[in-house]
């Protein structure tokens, strides 16, 4: 499904921060990715989704045999791929819903499918947002415009259920949720996840790990995969943090 | 001094007279003058050219008054190349004016509007012009607030020809608010200058004004915006901000703040930003598979309405947004 091959990528002034990820996904599978901050865990979703700021030095990065880095960002998006960042973009002035809409019909076309109805969106509209407990507000503002965190997480998994990708992935989907908030987006999280689909999530916390069961834990750190187990690894990091990996 | 007198007097405008800096003067053909002024009122303290034009060019002036608490809401239309309009607000009453375009298409059109706002008035003025095509255009207005008194001034300017939108608003009295909502979405060879004194007369008076530019082509625009805030007029507030976005190499913005205070205990601010569509907000759309010229059309518009959210909900507001969508 997603298959990352010792990616490599810099920024402006040349500094590396990806320093050979290899990851395999699989469909049905859920990763977790752990590490220190400045590991370079939010850097790989976006050199995977092609962020202008990062340039890819090597590798390839393969989503159901297509190379995505030969890929505009829009496409990249339309084949399956989808991305959550750790703090969401602002855009006052878009309508949310208007946003929604556009994005899946631009899904839609790039399949050579035709226009969802108006009556069709609003329905699968009232579906996922009832699924994430979201009220009606979340229609008439503008894309994440004035939204605490933990609404902004919230509308983040809304355009995921909508855009129902492939393989998602969910850099620190649990920063600013409170308890119930958190429940709410794991549930939804697990709800959209299906046996031919894929996530990639990154987080700190066990907490999230208690809602959504991964199939893989790995430990990011220095840009490269150090370490790599099953949901046993997230537990123990929550113990003993990431020094012991080093000195092992 | 008359109006014919006094514009002879200063001459045509040239790039050094502080007013028309930034506006391509040479472009204004000469005026020939009637011998008489039909106007007997005294603009010997006039400075722009422009605020004289339509006057001295004997213009029909309309005079329209609302009366004390009314309601009212309103379009003018001048017909002619020149126009000049009288609004007397009353105290306590409710406007909202709309100018609807001048399609007279003739080298130059000038229209002057004195607009004076009783106590307590609240007074909207608007113009969406959908697509000013004539080759020169000037629009002047002279306005005076009571206490208490708000006004509101919005507009979109989307012309391809040259236009020039004079401003002179003098808050006279305690409270009086005034605020200045402009968008100029240009292309081709278009221009669109603004020119702004805004005079704190009177203590806690507020004034407001924020512009915002898209420019594609060669296009061009200018923001002069002055504030002057007078001896004894504590608590003034005031803010002038300009945002442009270039969309083409070839496109231009020159701003002018100027800020001239004669008292201590006020609060003014101004700035001005000048760059392309946001990078972030961009690669937001895009990663979720929106086409990148989809993008860059849903952020252009996106920062034009952001302009007119802050207004309250009204006639103008609800128009300006309609031209937008």
């Amino acid at each position: 499904m997603l298959s990352i091959k010792n990616l490599k990528a810099s920024i402006e002034d040349g500094t590396q921060i990806l320093k050979g990820i290899d990851l395999e996904v699989r469909p049905g599978e859920v990763h977790a990715i752990m590490g220190p901050n400045g590991s370079g865990k939010s850097t790989l979703s976006k050199v995977i989704m092609g962020h202008p700021a990062y340039k890819v030095d090597d590798g390839s990065v393969e989503l159901d045999g297509k190379n995505l880095l030969e890929m505009e960002i829009s496409e990249r998006a339309n084949s399956g791929l989808f991305i959550s960042t750790q703090y969401p973009t602002e855009i006052p002035g878009v309508n949310n819903v208007d946003f929604l809409k556009m994005a899946l019909n631009s899904k839609r076309a790039y399949l050579g499918m035709p226009e969802m109805s108006d009556d069709d969106f609003k329905n699968l509209c009232e579906e996922k947002m009832a699924l994430l407990e979201m009220d009606e507000r979340y229609r008439e503002r503008g894309v994440n415009d004035g939204m605490s965190g933990g609404e902004k997480k919230r509308n983040e998994i809304l355009q995921m259920a909508i855009l129902d990708p492939k393989v998602s992935f969910l850099d620190e989907t649990d920063s600013g949720l409170d308890i119930d908030a958190l429940r709410i987006v794991a549930n939804g999280i697990n709800h959209i996840m299906a046996p031919e689909k894929a996530v990639i999530l990154v987080t700190h916390y066990q907490r999230l790990l208690d809602y959504i069961k991964p199939t893989y834990v790995h430990v990011l750190r220095h840009g490269k995969i150090i370490l790599s187990g099953g949901p046993e690894l997230a537990l123990k990091l929550e113990e003993q943090g990431y020094d012991w990996i080093e000195e092992k | 001094m008359d109006a014919i007198a006094r514009i002879k007097q200063l001459g045509m405008p040239r790039r050094n007279d502080e007013l028309w800096t930034f506006f391509p003067v040479s472009k204004i053909p000469a005026p020939e003058f009637p011998d008489a002024c039909a106007c007997e009122e005294d603009f010997s303290d006039e400075m722009d050219f422009a605020a004289l034009l339509p006057i001295a060019s004997n213009a029909r002036t309309m005079v329209q008054s609302i009366a004390d608490n009314a309601e009212e809401i309103a379009m003018l239309k001048c017909n002619n190349d020149f126009g000049r309009t009288v609004l007397n607000i009353g105290k306590n009453a409710k406007a909202s004016i709309e100018i609807l375009d001048n399609k007279v298409l003739h080298p130059i059109c000038a229209e002057r509007f004195d607009v004076n706002v009783g106590e307590g008035a609240d007074v909207e003025i608007f113009f969406a012009n959908p697509a000013n095509d004539l080759p020169l255009a000037f629009r002047h207005f002279h306005i005076t607030q009571a206490a208490g008194s708000q006004v509101r001034f919005a507009s979109i300017e989307r012309g391809n020809g040259i236009s020039r939108v004079s401003i002179d608003d003098f808050l006279n009295a305690p409270g009086a608010k005034f605020e200045c909502r402009t968008l100029n979405m240009l292309g081709g060879t278009a221009e669109s200058h603004h020119r702004l004194h805004i005079y704190h007369n009177a203590p806690e008076t507020t004034s407001t004004q924020l512009s915002r530019n898209l420019l594609d082509g060669s296009s061009r625009a200018s923001y002069d915006g002055s504030v002057i805030v007078g001896a004894n007029c504590t608590k003034a507030l005031s803010s002038q901000l300009v945002n442009t976005i270039l969309l083409s190499g070839d496109s231009s913005v020159s701003v002018k703040p100027v800020l001239k205070i004669y008292h201590d205990d006020v609060e003014c601010t101004h700035g001005n930003t000048v760059g392309e569509l946001d990078a972030e907000q961009m690669f937001y759309l895009v990663s979720r598979g929106i086409p990148q010229e989809t993008a860059k059309r849903m952020l252009m518009s996106s920062f034009a309405k952001e302009t007119f959210y802050p207004l309250p909900d009204s006639v103008g507001k609800k128009r300006l947004l309609q031209v937008l969508a």
